[in-house]
This record gives C-alpha cells, sequence and structure tokens, in this order.
C-alpha cells in the first residue's frame, strides 16, 4: 500500500474504533482506552529512534510531560484548543528533540541513554522550581463537560479520546512511511554500522537529528491533552518512570525493526495492564512489565514479530503457506490467552480464600502451559514438538480439572476451546510434514544468532 | 595537469604515536595506485584522514582541486572518494541488494539531485551484483554470506557509489590464490572503466600484477614512490620489509 492510501486506511480505522466504542457506550471503555492509545503514540515515537537508529533513549517522560506542560502553561495563560495545543507541544518538544540531538548525539550506547535520562532529571527539577505551572503541589486544569465537533455534542473524555487515537494513526503511518523511504535506509545503517554508513553517504548527524526532532515531537503531541484528561499533573507522576520504561518495554515486546512491532507491543501490554490496574492494582503493572521484559529479553529478543519473521523465514522462504501459518496462529492464540491468563488467575490468588485459591493456581499453571508451547511451536528446533505436544497434553489435563471445579458457563466455554485448540494442534504436530519442518536444516542457524 | 588527489604533508598523532608524519601523495586521474607498508606502519590512518574517517591534525587533502578539510565523510563518499573497510562492515540487518542500495540512495542520488528512479536504482543495483559476481546472494543476508563473499560486498558497496576515486583497504586479506586473482581483475576492470583506485594491499602478487605506481609507508613516512619494479628494489624498502 501506497503511503497516501495507509495514511487515510490508519485514520479511517481510528474514526472506526471511536465510532465502535460510541457504539459499546462505556464511560470506562473511554477512559481506558486513551491510555492504551496515548501508548501506541509513545512507543511508535520511540521507536523512531530507539528501534530505527538503535539509540535507547530514556527520557520519554521527559518529551511527554513538555507537552503536558505546554498545555499547562496555556491552560492558564491564554486558553487554546487541543488541536492548536497539539501543535504547540509539537513545536517545544521538537526542538528540544533537536537540541537534546544536537549536544549528545556523539554519544553512543549506554552513554546517550544515560544523557536522556539526564535531560528527564534536569526538566523535571525547572518545572518543580517554576510556581507558575504550580510546580512541586502540581496543577488543576479543569476540562470542560463537553464539546462541539462538527455539530455533534461529544463528552469530552471521549473527544481527547479520539484526538489521541487521530494522532496514533498518523504516527503509525509516519513510521511506516519512514521504514519504507530513503530516510528508513538512512536510519537503518545508523543502527548498523555508522561509520560504514558515513562511507556509503549517509549524512549520520543529519538524519539522527532528523529522528530525534520527530521523536520528540511525536512524544509531546502525545502528553499535550494529558492534562484535560486527568485533571490534575504534578511533577512526580508526569515525568514518573513508567512512561520511560513502558514506551522501551512495548517497542522491545512487540518488535522494534517494523512499524506494527511498536503497535503491537503497546495494544498488548497497554492491555493488560489497564487490566492488571482494574484487577489487581496499579502497582502491580510495572512490575508486569518489567517481567515480561526480562523474559522477553530471554526468549524472544527481537520481539513477537522478530520471532515470528525468523520462524516463517526458516519455516516457509518466501510466501509463508498454510502449514506455518496455522503454527503461528495456534501460536499468538496461545501467547495471548496465556497472557492474560496470568493476570486474571493472579488477581484471583491474590484476592481468593483458600477454596479459590486451588482454583487459580490450576490456572496459573494452565497459563504458564500455554505459554510454553507458543514459544515451542516459533522455536525451529528439533525437541520443539515433542516440547509444545507435551505441555498441550498437561494443559488438556488440567483443563479438564478446572472445568470440573469451576462448572460456570464462562469457565466451561473458555476452556472448551482451549481444550478443542490443544488437541488439534497435538494432531497437527505428530503429522510428518510438520515434524520434518522444525527439523534443522543446513545452512540456517537453529536459533536466532 | 593538476592531480585528481593531492595530499600535502598529512600527519596524525595518537597520543604520542605519530602515524601519519607529512605524508606527500599525489594520484593522477585515471591511475592505479599500490600503496604497501608494514603493520602499523600508518595505511589504514591515511585512508581514514584521506576520507574524512579521522581528522588530520596536520596538512590538507585536496580532490579535484578542491579542500577537503573539514568536511565530513559522507560529503567526500558524494563528492566521488570512497573507499572500502579492512574488516568488512555490512549493513547486518540488510539484505546483500538493500547493502548496495545505500549507497546508490544516499551518494549517487544526493549527486543527481534526486533523479534516480526507483527502477534505475534497481537496474544499477543489479549491475554491480553482476559484476562482483553475488547475484545469487542478492537476498541473502551478510551473517550468511562465505568470507569471499564478504569481501566482495564491502567492494561492492564502494563501489555503488560511483567514485571517481576508490581506496580498497586490503580487500583480498585471507583470500586464496583464485580468488585474489578475481578481484584484482575486478579492480582493474573498474580502473578500464575510468575509475581511479588505490589498492592497499600485503599480497605482493597481486599488489605487483595491479599497481602501476607503488607507494611504501613506513612508520608513517612516505620512504618510497615510484615505478613497481624499481620501487621493491630499492634498499630502503627491502630494509624496512626484511630487516637488515
Amino acid at each position: 500500500m501506497r503511503a497516501p492510501a495507509f495514511f487515510a486506511a490508519a485514520i479511517g480505522t481510528a474514526i472506526l474504533i471511536f465510532i465502535v466504542g460510541c457504539l459499546i457506550g462505556n464511560d470506562y471503555l473511554f477512559f481506558a482506552g486513551y491510555t492504551v492509545v496515548q501508548f501506541v503514540v509513545l512507543a511508535s515515537a520511540w521507536n523512531i529512534l530507539g528501534g530505527y537508529c538503535g539509540y535507547v533513549n530514556f527520557g520519554t517522560a521527559a518529551f511527554f510531560a513538555l507537552g503536558a506542560y505546554t498545555s499547562v502553561f496555556f491552560h492558564k495563560t491564554f486558553p487554546l484548543p487541543i488541536p492548536v495545543l497539539l501543535a504547540i507541544a509539537a513545536l517545544v518538544s521538537g526542538l528540544v528533540g533537536l537540541g537534546t540531538g544536537y549536544l549528545t548525539l556523539r554519544l553512543r550506547g549506554a552513554f546517550f541513554s544515560i544523557a536522556t535520562l539526564a535531560l528527564a532529571v534536569v526538566l523535571q527539577t525547572f518545572v518543580v522550581n517554576w510556581d507558575y505551572v504550580g510546580g512541586s503541589r502540581g496543577a488543576y486544569v479543569i476540562r470542560p463537560n463537553s464539546v462541539g465537533v462538527f455539530g455533534f455534542e461529544l463528552d469530552y473524555v471521549r473527544y481527547l479520546c479520539l484526538i489521541m487515537l487521530l494522532l496514533a494513526a498518523v504516527a503509525v503511518a509516519i513510521a511506516r512511511t519512514i521504514e519504507r523511504s530513503k530516510l528508513g535506509y538512512g536510519f537503518a545503517t545508523i543502527r548498523d554500522d555508522e561509520l560504514a554508513a558515513e562511507a556509503s553517504g549517509v549524512p549520520t548527524l543529519k538524519l539522527k537529528l532528523i529522528a530525534t526532532t520527530l521523536s520528540g515531537a511525536l512524544m509531546g503531541m502525545a502528553g499535550a491533552p494529558f492534562p484535560y484528561y486527568i485533571g490534575y499533573v504534578e511533577p512526580a507522576s508526569t515525568f514518573g518512570l513508567p512512561y520511560a520504561v513502558n514506551s522501551i518495554a512495548m517497542p522491545l515486546i512487540g518488535g522494534t525493526t517494523i512499524w506494527f512491532g511498536p503497535l503491537i507491543g503497546s495494544i498488548l501490554l497497554g492491555v493488560l495492564t489497564q487490566l492488571a490496574t482494574v484487577t489487581i492494582s496499579s502497582a502491580v503493572n510495572l512490575l508486569l512489565v518489567g517481567a515480561l521484559l526480562v523474559g522477553f529479553v530471554i526468549v524472544a529478543p527481537n520481539g513477537l514479530v522478530g520471532l515470528v519473521q525468523q520462524f516463517l523465514r526458516i519455516a516457509s522462504p518466501g510466501r509463508p503457506d498454510v502449514r506455518s501459518t496455522g503454527l503461528v496462529a495456534v501460536a499468538g492464540f496461545g501467547f495471548i490467552v496465556g497472557l492474560f491468563d496470568v493476570v486474571f488467575n493472579l488477581a484471583a490468588l491474590l484476592a481468593s480464600d483458600v477454596s479459590g485459591e486451588a482454583i487459580a493456581t490450576a490456572g496459573l499453571v494452565l497459563a504458564a502451559l500455554w505459554l510454553v508451547s507458543s514459544y515451542g511451536l516459533m522455536t525451529i528446533r528439533r525437541g520443539s514438538p515433542l516440547l509444545a505436544t507435551v505441555a498441550f497434553g498437561l494443559s488438556i489435563l488440567l483443563a479438564v480439572v478446572h472445568i470440573w471445579i469451576d462448572r460456570s458457563l464462562g469457565n466451561v466455554a473458555l476452556w472448551g476451546v482451549g481444550v478443542a485448540v490443544a488437541i488439534g494442534a497435538i494432531w497437527f504436530l505428530q503429522r510428518r510434514h510438520v515434524q520434518e519442518l522444525y527439523q534443522p536444516r543446513l545452512g540456517q542457524p537453529e536459533v536466532a544468532a | 595537469m593538476s592531480p585528481l588527489l593531492q595530499a600535502k604533508g598529512l600527519g596524525k598523532r595518537f597520543g604520542g604515536f605519530v602515524a601519519l608524519d607529512g605524508i606527500d601523495l599525489d594520484v593522477a586521474e585515471g591511475e592505479r595506485l599500490g600503496l604497501i607498508g608494514p603493520n602499523g606502519s600508518g595505511k589504514s590512518t591515511l585512508v581514514n584522514c584521506l576520507c574524512g574517517t579521522l581528522a588530520n591534525e596536520t596538512g590538507t587533502v585536496t580532490f579535484e582541486g578542491r579542500v577537503l578539510d573539514g568536511l565530513p565523510a559522507h560529503s567526500r563518499t558524494r563528492l566521488g572518494l570512497a573507499r572500502s573497510f579492512q574488516l568488512p562492515r555490512p549493513f547486518v540487518s540488510m539484505s546483500v541488494a538493500e547493502n548496495l542500495k545505500v549507497p546508490l540512495l544516499y551518494a549517487v542520488d544526493s549527486r543527481a539531485h534526486g533523479h534516480l528512479t526507483p527502477a534505475q536504482t534497481n537496474e544499477r543495483c543489479e549491475e554491480l551484483l553482476g559484476l562482483v559476481g553475488l547475484v545469487d546472494c542478492a537476498h541473502k543476508y551478510p551473517r550468511d554470506l562465505t568470507q569471499v563473499d564478504m569481501r566482495k560486498l564491502e567492494l561492492a558497496r564502494a563501489m555503488a557509489a560511483e567514485p571517481k576515486l576508490l581506496i580498497a583497504d586490503e580487500a583480498m586479506a585471507g583470500l586464496s590464490h583464485s580468488e585474489v586473482s578475481d578481484i584484482v581483475a575486478l579492480l582493474i576492470r573498474l580502473n578500464e572503466r575510468g575509475t581511479t583506485v588505490i589498492l592497499i594491499e600485503h599480497i605482493m602478487r597481486a599488489v605487483m600484477h595491479f599497481s602501476q605506481r607503488l607507494a611504501v609507508l613506513v612508520s608513517g613516512k612516505k620512504i618510497a614512490d615510484g615505478r613497481p619494479e624499481e620501487v621493491i628494489r630499492d634498499p630502503e624498502v627491502e630494509r624496512a620489509y626484511l630487516g637488515q
């Protein structure tokens, strides 16, 4: 798809999601959805510098807060409509991104990351001591109840949600356009080898400055509506660690080399943390993200997209065939079921009495089995089919026990589907042409390099 | 006629170590120059200073009458001064064909002020792959290449920038007899198409076969420069290579 067509499709999707949301009509959906979509923007923005160019930015919170405080400042001096604030925030954070880039881009690796962390500290100190925007006390931003958009009277949170959805569509479209352009090639050479890039005629400093400016501007735009959404901002939480950690973790878990990596990562992690906030507590979020990040660094260092790409590259070079697509689908199903079940069962375990503990523990083990089998399916190794078969087999046993204990309709339906998929997967895995697929071949590495 | 590349009094030190000590070197257009010297004599430093990877502390480099001082490496590549690296430095996340597209997009296209169409880029890319014999590897990734193919890729990427002057920094180290012959033949073909080539090499057979002129570096100084047969019989060069 060409860039303008994709751009239109992305905007269309965003509007469609908004309309579906309005039809469902649940206010909490918008409130939680806003946070998820905000992270789509932050993760995509981070990935332009971190994923494409290989410069790990720990200062997401600084750019985000810059956008937020731009809004606070104008709210107090001269209230402006949100789209205008978005543009101003983009300008301010883009300029700060450019400046930071100019000062820090001769540093590489960990040194650059530390410099971006320092930026966050400096800006936070600045805001804490700036009384006009509330200092360390914070600032209240009273938002209107509703706003008129094209003749419709729209609830303000829904309005912010729509803006964030559109912004996410723009961010994703920008990331995809860059990836397929000359700029994308240039960014990739910077990630791979800057000396060789320069020798090939790539103006590395200029490209890095473009990346920091663009990335910073998008992060600032993500922050601009935030004071209106939350109603009260103060430095400690606006500059908070979760923004930096999440916007790094999401692309890493999704996959950094392609535009839908951060998209998948941010939706998955965003929804997961919102669920954990409701079912367990908001404090457990970072723990969850941290655990996932560690798990992914060990098991799938190139993220979900990287894992699947590597599987497909070996399993069916050229066009993906039915066999490998089926395996990817089963593994994807298993991964999502497993991941969400961990959260639900963890919540149940923490909340329930002794009788409920058995069910929750069984559920946790079940979730782990699903995760193991989906990992097995996606790793081309001699032992993989056996590993997946054993894990699926155990999961069937446990699911039957689980259904036996908790015979509510929802549970029976959920694990009934689970058992059916597991039986299907075991049958599929025993077939010769699938077994052959997991035999390592000559000339191809058995595991990721 | 003024030389294509002219280095005058080029000097570079690393701390107390003098890597280059007032090097004067002229390269005429269309020439095939060999550059030899023992390990640590400053050959690679010279290349780095000529190409802008390192900044020289004294002296000047002139290319086509234009003083290059302070110009970053990518600008020099765009002017037509390309180099390959001694240890191949491919872009590991890109296929072989994509590796070649980088200089096409960033050096050739910039020189043509963005007039290179995608079709032309692909065409030139395929032409280059054919020239170095990497057609079958076009969609492979560098990690799957053999050592020979990796070196061919390194050379091809430098050639892709369509330079007026190509500096090949030890493009043949570790290759077999026939592979060395292949690469020498490739460089000579390139030269016949009008590219000036500087070859830095330890393999004397290749250097002698290739060079029209030979320069010798020892401890950061140029000790000889002239016709290859005469230069290798120079007592000073013999001393540097064989000891006294």
